[in-house]
This record gives structure tokens, C-alpha cells and sequence, in this order.
């Protein structure tokens, strides 16, 4: 009987479905399995069943509370009807048709305790990362803990938030903590045993290529990868971005570009090795991560077809890169106040303004420190052709301390405020980077939820006072609305169970899920025999 | 009883991170690994003739560890009792040095704590035969690192959450009629005709969700469902104690300890 278990156990494991690379490369349908939804970064779902004529229809589902937790950041992941959400070092599995707990699995002892933007999947296994870089794979029906590896050492100021990107059998994660002072970096692990493959720098050693754009901390020069990239199979290449150099405000002890912070990167998926490179913000002093995704689109830019790749960054400029060289084809306004930089010449550098760096007394600049937009998950759909983000029209102070930089302290070189502003939703046309439409919120500009858009040409997004919103995806209108009453942080998804769709989103403390609306049928309670003996 | 389960379900993984004796001091011995060894030879002569070796109960003093869930005590007000007993019970005053009291303090301290963070009696290698021994066949249903069944709970991190005399109480003892919703032994007929046999991982009167015996996890609406059945009892046997011998239990219980989420890393894979 025993052995017979183990056997069935063996047989049955190799008959489920697994998800496969072809699976990850499809994108979305029923199932969304990666933070994006596809490797390209669109956040859209071909599901039409939700549509901008039915979307009045539209009511809550269900809602799963994450036990302990006030400040979600984490986008679901949709496997054959099971959803995983994350927490700060947990991840709890959810039936997605209903909203039951399936298991969880915590790591209470996880050193740090910062948020978690998201999980992964692949074959039998769903990843997570702990804020204090363990690299935790599970196996996706029960729970149970298959491998869990450390790619990181807190004690070097790198935590990590950001949902891992699998590609080929690789867990790709990245480096949190850039504005304590740390060497940000992008890394592959191994998604069968968690093994390190590469790890690709952001900030270059001493001697090495650019290393002449920095002082002396290029230890610590920061260049956090806190996001998740995106990924084009064809050319077999990852574009994940850095965040700012440390310490954040004082860039007198940073002289140079400091590459390759505030930068896109272009990386080999085999090597790590960098194809290319585009820094957005060279020399940042505001803390102007280009943390905000890159999204690849092939579409014609200054009249020629182009494999692009677009990039609205914390700086306040919308930019369209050719994806497979790196060339600079184009950069627009992305909001309306920008004050530090006249605009971006030919060769993508920004024309810098006087009088716009942080000052010991204060300096006001534009965009805030929020960034002009930052990692709200922005959405392509190419039903419209546009690309919907998520903007700040915000000011703000910019302080500078001259103390000597102590890495690891807190310290940041500095320190900002920001004032007023208003979140406006955006609807970008790629070929000229032109506004098409834009929806203004109303809020004070704390959210950082973001977007997702389907084939009903609706766009969902969360706004700024708490409201999860539905638009029409061509003109902006308003179809429909509901009030979640928290502050969002997240972004949503969509996805679909026995032909049914479904939209989902994490609001700071539940995920709730919603569908059309049907008559709900009442249900006598089950008839359960108890047994005594064992059953199995 | 199991009115209760539902409630029990979440409050147990919280109380069973950590020990409950509230640590609120800041004395030197606590976590000292010379104190706990010292304290664990007093607490062996003097005290585990009523407590158990482990702490985990005997014939005439409480299970301390289990003790600790329901009335948590400072680490001052453990040095209060064992300073002074319990008057009116059989827990009796002693006549120990402050720093031998403290020295207990700290073991007792460790015991509520998970079992990987202390020393424990016996060989986990030979441990590690019986779990995966067909005499046992704790396999058959408990995984650790992703080898082995999924009818029990995961065993990867049990040494790295749970005080030893909890783990020893689940195996020799294991809830007489009382177990958690998420364990439940449940054969389900479906209205097609189809059966599934496993554990209801959770469920309520309008769905399941249950893992079968291939650790393949099932989706169900209650309305598909023909008839459930569900075990009376916990699937976990019963009758360890005495099938297993005194030394087989001691070596099991030091390779349980040795299952620590945070500590495999470097001791590579269990099998
Ligand atoms: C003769 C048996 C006996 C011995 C020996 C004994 N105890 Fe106890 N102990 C008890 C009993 C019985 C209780 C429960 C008292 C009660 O009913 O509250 C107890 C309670 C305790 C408690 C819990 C008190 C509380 O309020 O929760 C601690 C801690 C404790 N004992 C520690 C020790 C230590 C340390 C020693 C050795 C120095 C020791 N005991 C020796 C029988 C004993
Ligand atoms: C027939 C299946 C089965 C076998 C064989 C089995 N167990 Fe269990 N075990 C269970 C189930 C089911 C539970 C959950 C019990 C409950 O909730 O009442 C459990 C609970 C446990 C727990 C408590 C874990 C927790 O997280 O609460 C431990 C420890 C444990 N078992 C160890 C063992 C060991 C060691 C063996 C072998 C000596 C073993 N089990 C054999 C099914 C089994």
C-alpha cells in the first residue's frame, strides 16, 4: 500500500500540466502567469468577455483578506483556476473562483519585512522571493516547500521586492535597498534548484567600463533593480531598469553619469552579459529610478518600422528606444510641468535647466520625487494601439546634506517633499508619443496602483481616492466604478474560470475579485458522512 | 469539536512560530548557549521527573511547552516560579543560586522556541532512516523539500517552527478527536460519476478544495458534489508510540528538529 502510494505519487506528478516556456511566451488567456501577463510587458488580456457595453455589469465576486498585512504591492499570478498572492515573506494560494484559502506559506523569520510585488511560475512550482533574498520555490498544490536558496546578504543592504521573471528555466530577480547605499544588480538562479547561473552588476567594478563615471563609492553606488523587467524571446533579451545612484541628493561625491544608474539595460538571458545600454537620467540627483516598466512594441516611430521599446520614466519624459541596438528615436512630455531639464536632445540627454539641484535650503522642482510616474503597471493594448499610464503632475523640495555618505544608515545624501499634485491616467499613442486621452483623478497622489486592458477594449484601472475603475480603452469614459476604501498599491489582472472572466486586485490588505454580475442560486448545506476509519 | 476547527486553523500557525513565554528580559542567559546547556542538565535532575525531558508533560507535572500557549509567562515571572513553586501544588520552591535559576529560565526559554534552535538527544542520520522507512512511512504522506506525500502537513520547516515537545506530541499523541480544517481525510463522489480520495485542503458549504492522493489539488463546487465523506478522526496513525521503539522516536524527533527552512541551505538535500 505504502510503496503503491509513492507510486501513483510519481506517476501522477509527471501527468499534471505543467506551465511550459510556450506557455509563459503565449501571454495571457484564462491563465496569467507572469507579473505582466506576457514577456513584452502589456498588461493585456485577449478575454472579450468583459466588454466596454457590459461593463455597467460588473459587481464583486469575492474577497480574500491576507491575514496581517496593511500595504500590499503584490499583482496575482492565475494558474488553472488557483490565484497566488503575495505578502511580505508569504504567499497564499486561493481558489479563484471562489475565494477560499487553498494553503499559505510564511517565512516569519525572514530578516526584513518589506513588501512583495508578486510571485512566479513554472513547471509544478510557484516562486517568491523573502525581503531578505531567499528564493523560495513551492510546489503549487499543497504549499509544500520544494527548494528555497539565499542570493543575497541583507548585511550588504540588498533586500528584494520584486516578482521573479522565468524565462527558459531561469528565475531572474533583482536588487532592492539602492537608496541606503548597495551594488544593485540583475541575477539568474536556476528555477530547478535555485543555483546561481549569472549575475550581471549595475554598477561596475573598479577598472571596468564606467567605472570613470563615478567618485569613489562605486560599492555602494546603488543602481537597484527593484522591478521586473521585461523579456523578448526572439532576441533572447531581458530589459530591466535601474534605479538611482546613492546617495540619492548629494551628487557631489558621485561625479560623472554614474552608469549605469537610472538606465535601461539590455541583457543576454543565457549570459547576463549587457547588450546595450540607455541612461535615461545620468548624474540623477532626485531620485528618478527608471524603475517604470519597458515595453516592447513593434510599431512605426519617425516613419519607419521599428522594434521599440517605449519607457515612460520617473523624469517626466516618454521615451521609444530601438529595442534590438539601443538607439534613441524619440522623447516626448510625458506630464506638463517639467522644470529641471528644457528637454532631451538628439542623442536622448536631457538639456538641463540651472538652478535645479538640491540645495541645502530647499529647491523646487518638477517632477516630484514621486517621479512623473514610477512602477504602476502601465498597459499596452493592441486592439487600441495605446499605451496606458499612470502619471503625476507633482512638484516638490529638493534638499541636499552635506554629511560624509554612511552606507547602510539611512542615509540619503538629502531629502525631498512633495507637494499637492494629481494623479492623471494617460492614453499615449506610440507612433508619435502624443496624448490621446486622459483621465484625471481624484486624490493626493499616494497610489501606486496600476492598469490591465483586454480585448472588450476595457481598461481597469485603480485610481487615486480608493476606487477600482473601469474605462473605455479608446476614449477614457468612465463605465463603471466601485469603491474599495483603501488606499491601492497594486495593480490589477484578469482572468477567467469555466468561461467565466474575472478582474482582480489587491487593495492594501485583501484581493478582491470581480465578475459579471449573475443571479447568485441558494444552497442547502452538504450532506457529509463521517467516517472513523481511515479513508485512505 | 468540530465547531472549533475553523477558529483553530488560524490561530495555530500564528502560536506555533514561536514559543509563548513572553520574552520580555533582557538577561544574559537567555539565548546563551552555555546557560541552556547548563540549564538543561539542572532541569534534567531536578525538574523533568515531573516535566519530561522535553518539557512535554509527564505523570505528575504539566507539558510546559503546551502550557506556555494558554498562560505565557514572563522570563522574570518563570524565575518567580522556580524560585518560589507553585504553593498549593506539587510544583515545589527550590533553593538555586540567582544564576542557576536564570540558567533554567533560559532552558525553558529555548523549549517554547523551535526545536532546530536547540540541542536535541539522539542521531538524526539514523533519524532520517526511519522517517523515510517503510516501518514508519511517514513519506507516505508528509513531504520535506519536496520528496514524498500529501496527505500531512509539509515537514520542511518543522523543526524551524515548532518546540520539540510540540512535534514529539503531534507523533505520539496526534489530536484524539479533535484535527484542523486543511487536514481532513475526504472522499468525494462527483454527480459525473467520478470519485477523488485525499485532503480537503479547506472547505465550506458551496466549494472544496481538496488534494487527492497523488498530490494533484482539485477545485470543487459543493453543487457537483454527489456525497462527501470525510475521516472521523486525524488521518495521522495513531499508534507510534508503540510501533516505533524508544530510541527509533528519539532519533525521528532529532531529524525533525533538523528540518529548518533556513538551515537546509547548507546541509543539502534530505534523502
Ligand atoms: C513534583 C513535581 C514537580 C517538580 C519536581 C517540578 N515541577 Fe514545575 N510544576 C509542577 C506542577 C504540578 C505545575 C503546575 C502548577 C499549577 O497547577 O499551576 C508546575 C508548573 C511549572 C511551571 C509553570 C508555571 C505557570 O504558572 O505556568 C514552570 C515554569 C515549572 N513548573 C518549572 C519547573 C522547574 C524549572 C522545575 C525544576 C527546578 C520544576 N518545575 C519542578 C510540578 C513539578
Ligand atoms: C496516513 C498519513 C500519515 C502518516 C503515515 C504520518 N502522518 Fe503525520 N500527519 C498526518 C496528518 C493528516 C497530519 C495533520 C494532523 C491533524 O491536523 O490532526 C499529520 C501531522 C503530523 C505532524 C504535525 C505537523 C503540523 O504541522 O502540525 C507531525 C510532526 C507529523 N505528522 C509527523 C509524522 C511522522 C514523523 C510520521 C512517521 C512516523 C508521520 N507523521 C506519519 C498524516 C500522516
Amino acid at each position: 500500500m505504502n510503496r503503491l502510494l509513492l507510486l501513483s505519487l510519481i506517476t501522477a506528478l509527471l501527468g499534471t500540466a505543467q506551465v511550459r516556456h510556450e506557455d509563459l511566451a503565449k501571454g495571457p488567456g484564462n491563465d496569467w502567469l507572469t507579473y505582466s501577463g506576457s514577456y513584452n510587458g502589456w498588461r493585456y488580456s485577449p478575454l472579450p468577455q468583459i466588454t466596454a457595453a457590459n461593463a455597467k455589469n460588473i459587481v464583486p465576486k469575492w474577497v480574500y483578506h491576507v491575514p496581517g498585512t496593511r500595504g500590499l504591492r503584490s499583482s496575482p499570478l492565475v494558474y488553472q483556476g488557483v490565484l497566488y498572492i503575495t505578502s511580505g515573506n508569504s504567499i497564499h494560494a486561493v481558489d479563484a473562483r471562489s475565494g477560499r484559502l487553498v494553503w499559505q506559506y510564511a517565512d516569519p523569520r525572514a530578516k526584513e519585512s518589506g513588501p512583495n510585488r508578486g510571485a512566479a511560475i513554472w513547471a509544478d512550482k510557484v516562486y517568491f522571493t523573502t525581503s531578505d533574498n531567499y528564493l523560495t520555490a513551492l510546489n503549487r498544490h499543497t504549499g509544500a516547500l520544494i527548494f528555497n536558496k539565499k542570493f543575497a546578504d541583507v548585511e550588504k543592504g540588498t533586500t528584494s521586492t520584486s516578482a521573479p521573471v522565468i524565462a527558459k528555466g531561469k528565475v531572474i530577480v533583482g536588487s532592492a535597498g539602492g537608496d541606503g547605499g548597495m551594488r544593485g544588480f540583475v541575477m539568474a538562479l536556476s528555477a530547478d534548484t535555485g543555483a546561481e547561473l549569472w549575475k550581471a552588476y549595475t554598477v561596475p567594478a573598479k577598472g571596468e567600463e564606467g567605472a570613470e563615471t563615478w567618485g569613489n563609492l562605486l560599492e555602494w553606488g546603488g543602481g537597484a533593480a527593484w522591478l521586473s523587467g521585461t523579456y523578448d524571446p526572439e532576441l533572447n533579451t531581458l530589459f530591466w531598469t535601474t534605479g538611482n545612484p546613492w546617495p540619492d541628493y548629494n551628487g557631489s561625491v558621485r561625479t560623472g553619469d554614474n552608469l549605469y544608474t537610472c538606465s535601461l539595460l539590455a541583457l543576454d538571458l543565457d549570459t547576463g552579459k549587457m547588450k546595450w545600454y540607455f541612461q535615461f537620467t545620468p548624474h540623477d540627483t532626485h531620485d528618478w529610478d527608471a524603475q517604470s516598466w519597458p515595453i516592447l512594441v513593434d510599431t512605426e516611430i519617425n516613419g519607419r518600422p521599428r522594434k521599440a521599446v517605449l519607457h515612460a520614466n520617473r523624469n517626466g519624459f516618454f521615451y521609444a528606444l530601438d529595442r534590438v541596438t539601443g538607439e534613441f528615436l524619440r522623447a516626448t512630455q510625458l506630464i506638463d510641468k517639467i522644470t529641471w531639464a528644457k528637454g532631451i536632445d538628439d542623442k536622448g540627454r536631457p538639456i538641463i535647466l540651472p538652478n535645479s539641484e538640491p540645495t541645502p535650503q530647499g529647491n523646487w522642482v518638477c517632477p516630484s520625487v514621486k517621479g512623473a510616474t514610477n512602477w504602476m503597471g502601465q498597459s499596452y493594448s493592441p486592439n487600441t494601439g495605446l499605451l496606458y499610464v499612470l502619471t503625476l503632475e507633482q512638484c516638490g523640495m529638493y534638499y541636499r546634506s552635506s554629511q560624509d555618505p554612511q552606507p547602510m544608515k539611512n542615509f540619503s545624501g538629502g531629502g525631498a517633499t512633495e507637494e499637492g499634485g494629481q494623479v492623471v491616467l494617460r492614453a499615449l499613442d506610440p507612433k508619435t508619443g502624443k496624448r490621446v486621452w486622459e483621465y484625471p483623478m481624484t486624490g493626493l497622489g499616494r497610489m501606486w496602483t496600476g492598469t490591465v486592458s483586454t480585448a472588450g477594449n476595457v481598461l481597469f484601472s485603480g485610481d487615486d481616492d480608493g476606487h477600482f475603475v473601469a474605462l473605455d480603452a479608446k476614449t477614457g469614459k468612465n463605465l463603471w466604478h466601485f469603491n474599495i476604501g483603501e488606499t491601492l498599491g497594486a495593480s490589477p489582472i484578469t482572468y477567467s474560470v469555466d468561461g467565466k472572466q474575472y478582474v482582480a486586485i489587491a487593495s492594501a490588505s485583501a484581493v478582491y475579485s470581480f465578475g459579471l454580475f449573475e443571479p447568485v442560486i441558494g444552497v442547502d448545506p452538504p450532506v457529509i458522512e463521517f467516517k472513523k476509519e481511515g479513508l485512505n | 469539536m468540530r465547531a472549533l476547527a475553523p477558529l483553530v486553523l488560524l490561530a495555530l500557525p500564528l502560536l506555533a512560530q514561536h514559543g509563548r513565554y513572553l520574552s520580555d528580559s533582557n538577561h544574559p542567559s537567555i539565548g546563551d548557549p552555555v546557560a541552556i546547556a547548563a540549564g538543561t542538565k539542572l532541569f534534567m535532575g531536578s525538574c523533568a521527573g515531573c516535566h519530561g525531558p522535553d518539557g512535554g508533560g509527564g505523570a505528575r507535572g504539566p507539558n510546559l511547552v503546551r502550557r506556555s500557549l494558554w498562560h505565557p509567562l514572563s522570563d522574570d515571572a518563570i524565575f518567580q516560579v522556580v524560585r518560589k513553586g507553585v504553593p498549593g501544588t506539587d510544583m515545589p520552591p527550590t533553593k538555586l543560586a540567582d544564576d542557576q535559576t536564570w540558567n533554567l529560565v533560559a532552558f525553558i526559554h529555548a523549549l517554547t522556541g523551535p526545536a532546530s534552535s536547540n540541542p536535541v538527544p539522539g542521531d538524526p542520520a539514523a533519524g532520517k532512516a526511519v522517517y523515510w522507512g517503510t516501518k514508519a512511512g511517514c513519506a507516505n504522506c508528509h513531504a520535506i523539500r519536496g520528496q514524498g506525500g500529501s496527505m500531512g502537513p509539509d515537514l520542511s520547516n518543522v523543526g524551524g517552527s515548532k518546540p520539540l515537545a510540540v512535534i514529539r506530541e503531534a507523533i505520539v499523541e496526534p489530536a484524539k478527536d479533535l484535527y484542523y480544517l486543511g487536514n481532513e481525510a475526504a472522499t468525494v463522489v462527483l454527480k459525473n460519476g467520478q470519485t477523488l480520495r485525499g485532503v480537503a485542503k479547506n472547505r465550506s458549504n458551496y466549494s472544496i478544495q481538496l488534494v487527492d492522493s497523488t498530490g494533484v489539488l482539485h477545485l470543487l463546487q459543493m453543487s457537483d458534489v454527489k456525497n462527501l465523506t470525510l475521516s472521523a478522526s486525524t488521518p495521522m496513525p495513531t499508534d507510534f508510540a508503540t510501533r516505533l521503539s524508544k530510541v527509533e522516536l528519539r532519533d525521528l524527533l532529532a531529524y525533525l528538529a533538523a528540518q529548518d527552512a533556513r538551515a537546509a541551505e547548507s546541509k543539502g538535500s534530505p534523502q
